[in-house]
């Protein structure tokens, strides 16, 4: 009777034995790898790689390009990810439609989306410098302006990235009873009453997911840089993940790149636990209210 | 039994053993090449019936792995680097051979190649090819370049371009002055794209470190590592002003890349452009018929001092290769033998062999702009900084080229780089 209830206690870890060991060897083992490589230079453990590093003014730049990237980036895309998501909730005849179409970039790849928009904002010839000059507005300098480049790649990004992360939204949404809103209206409560104080407190959960899942891809963002910009101009675009892409395959710096990797990693966790605290937070804040 | 048992593992033993003797002996029949210039109209087409030819002659079959241009380095950083023996043969951009040389990439080719056969080669190519005395890299042609202009848009500006010769050149002066003649009738107002001057390389620099070369700049210190002095100094600060003045009048452009300049000037929306010999047959590809060509120009005052783009393609054995030997073999046959005088017709770039340039010298009906090239290669060729920190370096001073031609002050663009490569360059000065 005690080997069976010992066998029955056994089975779920052998359940999660297969994930536990895929997780072991595809996540822990890289992060490990990457951290050890970081220490590893020429056959011997050293610290001289981070020294270097912590006193290189092209890594700091590539940390504060990062860091102001991302504070611009994530909330924009979250945003407008959400306010997409009310307007497709919407009860209309046709309303797949938008669905799809808000939902279609992101069936393109980034590299393709990229090249688009790089001909779209090309300062020659792009289509953009058309509409503007339709308007009456100076041809602007977009991709090779150090002002305006970084920016360019929000658009690219975030055309790209809206349309998945409005899907997630849009989940939670239809998960919402339809009668808290009724009862909501019944008291009077206006459209922005009805999002503040009912559908963001609801979709707590949804928008702690995309919030992680957000910041965790964007933060590791580079195809436009590696495409369009190569991180110029003047190293405004020359986010940490390109300059992690140089030192291990421009620069064969396999130590340095590791480093970088390793503050990447640092900073999503950061990040992400800010994140969950907060959310948390809030939600115990809400459940209270 | 026991005695029919012990006969058949007699037998195969010898059978294995004769096995194994065969392997160390006998040639490979497959060895593998990594190189770039993927499509039918790139390498991979040129070299088709070159590779056809070679497994006929010698039953060998090369198999080509084509990558772009930009790939092809990632690719080397990742599959050579890790020591892979997936590829015998590996195309190596000259200025990388001290890099591939020092980080064990490719191996040593002393043996493969007798004095003789390396004075078959002109010095600078063998200079390149070369690290700390071993010669790792035999060249497949070399390059130069020469001043290509767009006849029809001269004509509607009534512009004629004087003779330029090597001994007697137009100066960059005078080629501004030209560009602003025929855009003045062109564009006017410099906003429907058509441009006067542009570099097929821009923002390279293969091509772009050529004007500071011709007012008297060096790439690199002489110990391989040292820029600070040689790249921030006044030749350098006042050519690329010069260039950064073409860009802000609209002369030269901004936006329009490397890859893209080639096919810009065959559109016909440039006037002048710097370009490799290559580029009559690039363009002729794409239907332009109306174009003709210069020697380099020189800076006012400094027409003593002309420096011209150089260096090519290489080839190298990787040192993880297990077939060394047939590797060396293939790569005799495209840089001395048949497959080289393939390879130099198919392609019609400047050789790296002197028969093939006195040749040409010689040859009253060869192009003109081969004999300029040739010309330029023996005589004002300044090859690309010598270091093994080359990787670092192109990349650093590509981006510092395209922030000058974005309008960043030239001057902190430059100390700029220095500090940036002064801090990759740490790593190689143990």
């Amino acid at each position: 009777m005690n080997i069976d209830v010992r066998k029955r206690k056994m089975i779920p870890y052998l359940m999660i034995l297969p994930a536990l060991a895929l997780i072991l060897l595809f996540k822990i083992y890289p992060i490990a790898r990457t951290l050890l490589e970081s220490f590893w230079v020429g056959g011997s453990v050293t610290l001289k790689t981070w020294a270097t590093l912590l006193h290189d003014a092209t890594f700091w730049n590539a940390f504060w390009i990062t860091i102001k990237l991302n504070l611009v980036m994530i909330p924009v895309q979250v945003i407008v990810s959400f306010c997409l998501a009310l307007l497709v909730n919407a009860n209309l005849k046709g309303i797949g439609g938008f669905r799809t179409i808000y939902f279609l970039p992101f069936t393109i790849s980034l590299t393709v989306a990229t090249i688009v928009w790089s001909l779209m904002f090309n300062t020659n010839n792009g289509i953009l410098n058309s509409l503007l000059a339709f308007v009456g507005i100076p041809p602007q300098r977009f991709l090779v302006d150090k002002n305006q480049a970084l920016w360019c790649i929000v658009v690219i990004a975030s055309w790209k990235g809206c349309g998945y992360w409005m899907m997630f939204f849009l989940a939670g949404l239809k998960n919402i009873d339809v009668s808290i809103y009724e009862s909501a209206r019944i008291d009077g409560a206006g459209f922005l009453t009805t999002v503040s104080r009912i559908t963001i407190p609801l979709i707590k959960r949804v928008s702690l997911f995309v919030l992680v899942a957000n910041t965790t891809a964007n933060v590791l963002l580079f195809v436009p840089m590696q495409m369009v910009t190569q991180g110029g101009p003047q190293g405004s675009t020359n986010v940490l993940m390109y300059e992690a892409y140089k030192s291990a395959f421009k620069y064969a710096d396999r130590a340095r790149s590791s480093a970088i990797v390793t503050v990447l990693l640092m900073i999503i966790v950061v990040v992400c636990i800010f994140q969950f605290k907060l959310l948390q937070g809030k939600q115990d804040g809400g459940a209270e209210a | 039994m026991k005695k029919y048992l012990s006969l058949v593992l007699a037998l195969m033993l010898v059978l294995g053993a004769t096995a194994i003797a065969s392997a160390d002996t006998t040639q490979p029949t497959k060895i593998v090449w990594l190189t770039q210039g993927v499509g039918d109209n790139a390498w991979e087409g040129l070299t088709k019936p070159i590779l056809a030819k070679y497994k006929e002659e010698t039953g060998v079959e090369v198999v080509g792995e084509f990558h772009s241009f930009d790939d092809l380095f990632d690719v080397i950083e990742v599959k050579i680097a890790s020591g892979s023996s997936d590829y015998d043969v590996i195309s190596v951009d000259v200025p990388m051979v001290a890099a591939y040389a020092t980080r064990g990439y490719i191996a040593p080719m002393d043996k493969y190649f007798t004095a003789d056969e390396k004075a078959q080669f002109i010095d600078s190519a063998v200079a390149a090819g070369s690290w700390q005395g071993t010669f790792y890299a035999p060249p497949m042609n070399t390059s130069t370049q020469c001043l290509w202009y767009n006849k029809a848009l001269l004509d509607q500006a009534g512009v004629t371009v004087p003779d330029s010769t090597p001994e007697k050149r137009l100066t960059w002066e005078d080629v501004v002055d030209m560009s602003n003649k025929v855009l003045d009738k062109v564009n006017p107002d410099r906003n429907n794209g058509i441009f006067g001057l542009d570099w097929q390389q821009a923002s390279r620099v293969y091509q772009m470190n050529a004007l500071p070369n011709s007012m008297g700049g060096q790439n690199i210190g002489e110990d391989g590592f040292t820029v600070d002095g040689v790249i921030n100094n006044d030749a350098w600060v006042n050519a690329l002003t010069w260039y950064q003045g073409l860009v802000k009048s609209g002369v030269a452009s901004q936006g329009i890349t490397a890859d893209e300049m080639g096919n810009y000037f065959a559109s016909g929306k440039l006037v002048f452009m710097v370009g490799g010999t290559w580029t009559a047959s690039s363009v002729e590809a794409l239907g332009m018929k109306d174009y003709g060509f210069c020697a380099m120009p020189a800076f006012k005052g400094f027409e003593d001092k002309v420096g011209t783009p150089t260096g090519s393609w290489h080839f190298g054995i990787n040192a993880a290769s297990k077939n060394q030997d047939a590797a060396a073999a293939f790569i005799k046959y495209m840089t001395l033998g048949e497959g080289s005088d393939m390879w130099l017709q198919a392609n019609g770039d400047v050789p790296s062999r002197k028969d093939k340039l006195d040749a040409i010298i010689a040859d009253p009906n060869a192009a003109g702009y081969l004999k300029i090239g040739a010309y330029e290669a023996a005589n004002t060729a300044v090859p690309r900084a010598l270091t093994p920190g080359f990787s670092e370096y192109s990349t650093i001073m590509n981006a510092m080229w395209e922030d000058v031609r974005n309008g960043a002050d030239v001057k902190s663009s430059l100390d700029s780089a220095v500090q940036q490569i002064d801090t990759a360059m740490a790593k190689y000065k143990k």
